[in-house]
């Protein structure tokens, strides 16, 4: 269930050379220092550049592994693209449309061939022609991508919303709120998606007539499915958080800075809340990624366009193009998602930048 | 306080958007009489088409959608009969080699090119073209060599042989007439707004999500046994795409959607009680659902081993459970709404002592371990690809309670529930000793698709309709007699020969009819099902809301 979260290997190294030329306490100015304010801008700019250039570098292996494994795997699974692209169920393709479309689309061609051919054009920018929509699968693509990045955008804000929340009653509302926190995030974490929808579509649409069950492309219409991808993932992010919030205000900073007189909500606002979210912050990544797994069930069952279900679609029909174009989509949001979680993590704690 | 009062806000403004959405809820004037005008949203749980011109594939979702913008040269009504519509009135030649239509006067597409002779010509040339890709408006259209234009009311085809099921075939919506004109346009952009002269026209096409139609205000073609002439009621219908069927059963209880396709038998039970909502059960024409056994290969080349299954495994118990009461068992190869279907009940009158004495007779006297028969070593054992895309979950349930009926017997039933296209790689590699496929098809003909030996023939693709590869050269004689015979009387003569041959062959295990249920809500009238494949059609529908 969890993804792992890769680490970038040249990030410690570029990190490790660039505080080797800065002083250990950059912020302390009396200290006499040999390395002046230039030369330390100059070796943080080529960290960061290092570091860019290692993300778009992985980021670059790891959409042609997805491409290379979305293929094969589709290609491998016995069937036949050609019936499904001449419309599937009820309708039995003669032989010369069957040749045609063999033809047209190259599935003759030998397997390899295929594969190049589809590379070729990958790295030109071409991600095809669906098979089963018959149109631009780039176009297509853009077309449903707000959809989806809406609902995943508000999905990761309010479980964020929800995880904080509860890990806050959980570290301030004594050993009860703490258990039954605990708990609900359990729940929440194990609850699938299509389960959730379904028994919220039933009690608030159904039985209390209080939100559309499908939608309707208006902001009301949006709320009952981004609850529904929220929950199980504010499980995961509130059980991190919690454990992490529950370790800072037992450190001895926390004390100290009750000791300076601190108030409970600008401890845990201030001190606590940096300390705690940074777990989850490594986690965002693995978050943004199942939020784009469950958006392929939210979008079914609520009836949203977007990716997920373009992607459900194009499994179910074999339209390799459409899968690919879904799936590096969604690589190269997971890739840069990550790398936007480890910006933040850098920003949020300065050990990982001085480290 | 910042941190306390956060969730507070969200709470808030979350409360701030349910009274916003119920405010914009019900503010009707139901006084319950049809009204002129309004919006209907009808909730397809079909796949999305691929394409809206049915002339490209031609499958069922898009018979469903075309149906509001696309009219065919006759209909059928709902005794059977075949009346007219964007023809007046046909006539056979002597011979059977030619059919000569005089077209309705005075009918456009909407695009204003006028609907004569050239454009029927023009119709069927583009079904027969290879670029077209049409499959099931293709085999339709096999006997037809071309369309001549006598004159501009007036279009004659040419036939390579008597076609007995021509009429039947163009009641299709996959031969619909289109403009010409449009189709002069690429695939592409005929694909996305095809042109016809039916009640609606394709306003836009948001992929994943919605077609919009608007009416038609020159419309004036009906078919003949329609509600009123001239144009539809509505202004517009909105036709979403709901894949979930709760979710559609939810949108539609809610009032966002008023009429819903594919509702489970679950569903249907549920709404019985709910007077808001009515139903509406149109099964599909052409072949019954039916499991067919292959008769190609063993174990199913021994006819005792195909009698002692059919007739050693009970299903109607499991149909009862299952679709509650809502599907009628079978007896026929043919769907119940074709005039010519033909039942013999006696001939699934379930025994499974006699089946075990079949069995045994032919061999498969020992057991193994598991109980299952075997013989020589080999157990008997029966590949059963299912494709979850065509068998909804009832259906898969009754095939796993066969699978626990067929045990009883000793005969393992191995269920592989598989996607599409690796159901049609099953069955092209001959991987399969049951296989349950539905097939739709406006008349008896369809037996000719799916029983002649022909059939067996896989095309390249390795795909072939005659799964039960029934092979009998009197079946084969009769059918082609059949499709070649005009006289009524002798054409239903020959059809009954035929399915008495085909059951008696115990290839085929019908079960139901194909299941074609719609919910509609009750603020909305006229609303049926157009009888040539039971598609439903709003050009008679209003709201009284």
């Amino acid at each position: 269930m969890t993804l792992p979260v890769p680490t970038e290997p040249g990030r410690d190294a570029a990190a490790g050379r660039a505080s080797s030329t800065a002083p250990p306490t950059t912020d302390d100015a009396s200290s006499p220092s040999p390395v002046t304010p230039e030369r330390r801008r100059r070796g943080r700019a080529a960290a960061a550049a290092r570091w860019l250039a290692g993300r778009v570098v992985g980021g670059v292996v790891v959409l042609w592994a997805v491409a290379t494994l979305v293929f094969f795997a589709i290609r491998l699974v016995p069937g036949d693209p050609a019936e499904a692209i001449l419309g599937g169920p009820g309708s039995q393709a003669s032989a010369e449309a069957l040749a045609l479309v063999r033809e047209q689309y190259g599935l003759g061609d030998p397997l390899l061939l295929q594969y190049l051919a589809q590379l070729g054009r990958l790295v030109t920018g071409d991600l095809g022609t669906s098979y089963s929509l018959r149109t631009d699968v780039g176009a297509l693509l853009l077309d449903q991508l707000p959809g989806t990045v809406v609902l995943a955008a508000c999905a990761l804000a309010v479980a964020w919303l929800i995880a904080l929340g509860t890990a806050w009653w959980a570290t301030l509302g004594g050993r009860v709120a703490a258990a039954v926190s605990s708990g609900l995030e359990v729940v929440a974490a194990a609850v699938p998606h299509f389960w959730l929808g379904s028994v919220l579509v039933l009690v608030l649409s159904t039985q209390l007539g209080l939100l559309p069950p499908v939608s309707t492309g208006t902001p009301i219409g949006l709320v009952l499915p981004v609850v529904t991808l929220a929950v199980p993932v504010a499980g995961f992010l509130g059980q991190v958080t919690r454990d992490s919030l529950l370790d800072a205000a037992s450190s001895p900073f926390a004390l100290s800075a009750r000791a300076r007189g601190e108030s409970t909500s600008g401890l845990f606002g201030r001190h606590l809340l940096r300390h705690a979210a940074l777990p989850g912050l490594a986690l965002s990544g693995w978050a943004f990624g199942s939020l784009l797994s469950g958006a392929v069930v939210v979008e079914s069952v609520f009836a949203r366009p977007g990716l997920g279900r373009t992607l459900l679609g194009a499994v179910t029909l074999r339209d390799i193009p459409l899968v690919t174009g879904v799936a590096l989509v969604s690589a190269l949001s997971y890739v840069v998602v990550v790398a936007l979680g480890d910006l933040a993590e850098r920003l949020v704690d300065p050990r990982v930048r001085a480290s | 306080m910042r941190t306390r009062s956060l969730p507070l806000l969200a709470l808030a403004s979350a409360g701030a958007l349910l009274l916003a959405g119920c405010a914009s809820g019900g503010d009707a004037s139901d006084d319950g009489t049809p009204r002129a005008g309004g919006t209907l949203t009808y909730a397809t749980g079909d796949a999305e088409p691929t394409c809206l011109d049915p002339h490209v594939g031609g499958n069922y979702p898009q018979a469903l959608v075309s149906t509001q913008y696309l009219e065919s040269l006759v209909s059928k009504d709902s005794e059977g009969e075949i009346v007219p519509w964007l023809a007046d009135s046909w006539e056979e030649s002597d011979d059977g080699l030619s059919w000569t239509f005089t077209l309705r006067d005075g009918v456009s597409f909407t695009d204003g090119t006028p609907f004569d002779a050239a454009a029927v010509a023009a119709n069927v040339a583009h079904l027969q073209d290879p670029e077209t890709l049409s499959s099931t408006g293709y085999l339709a259209l096999q006997k037809v060599t071309g369309v001549e234009a006598v004159d501009a009311r007036t279009a004659r085809f040419d036939l390579s042989e008597p076609d007995s099921a021509l009429l039947e075939s163009l009641t299709q919506p996959w031969l619909a007439m289109e403009s010409p004109e449009a189709l002069q346009r690429s695939q592409e952009v005929n694909c996305e707004s095809p042109v016809g002269t039916g009640p609606f026209v394709v306003e836009s096409w948001t992929k994943q999500d919605r077609v919009v139609l608007s009416r038609n205000d020159d419309y004036s073609s009906p078919p003949a046994d329609a509600g009123h002439d001239g144009p539809a009621h509505l202004d517009e219908v909105v036709w979403r795409f709901i894949p979930d069927s709760a979710a559609r059963y939810a949108a539609l209880q809610a009032g966002q959607v008023d009429v819903i396709d594919n509702v489970q038998p679950d569903t249907l039970v549920a709404a019985e009680k709910d007077d808001s909502l009515d139903e509406i059960d149109a099964p599909r024409p052409g072949a019954a659902n039916r499991i067919e056994l292959n008769s190609g290969k063993a174990p199913f080349d021994d006819e005792r081993v195909r009698q002692a299954f059919i007739t050693g495994v009970d299903v109607n118990d499991g149909i009862d459970s299952l679709f509650f009461g809502t599907a009628d068992r079978s007896y026929s190869a043919l769907s119940s709404v074709e005039p010519l279907a033909y039942s013999d009940e006696s001939l699934f009158d379930v025994d499974p002592d006699a089946a075990g004495d079949l069995l045994d007779e032919a061999g498969w006297t020992e057991r193994d371990s598991d109980g299952y028969r075997t013989k020589g070593g080999e157990r008997l054992s029966l590949e059963f690809p299912v494709s979850t895309n065509q068998s909804i979950p009832a259906e898969q349930s009754l095939f796993e309670q066969i699978q626990a009926g067929a045990k009883q017997l000793g005969i393992e039933v191995v269920l592989s529930p598989l996607d599409l296209s690796s159901w049609y790689g099953a069955l092209a590699e001959n991987d399969y000793d049951l296989v349950s496929a539905p097939y739709t098809k406006v008349g008896p003909d369809v037996l000719r698709i799916l029983y002649d030996t022909a059939g067996i023939t896989p095309a390249p693709s390795g795909y072939f309709a005659n799964l039960a590869q029934l092979s009998d050269p009197a079946l084969d004689q009769l059918l082609t007699d059949a499709a070649q015979t005009s006289d009524p009387d002798e054409r239903a003569d020959l059809y009954q020969q035929a399915q008495q041959i085909v059951l008696e062959s115990y290839t085929v295990l019908p079960l139901y009819d194909q299941q074609n249920h719609y919910l509609v809500r009750s603020s909305v009238t006229g609303v049926r099902a157009l009888p040539p494949v039971s598609a439903v059609t709003l050009h008679d529908a209003s709201r009284t809301d």
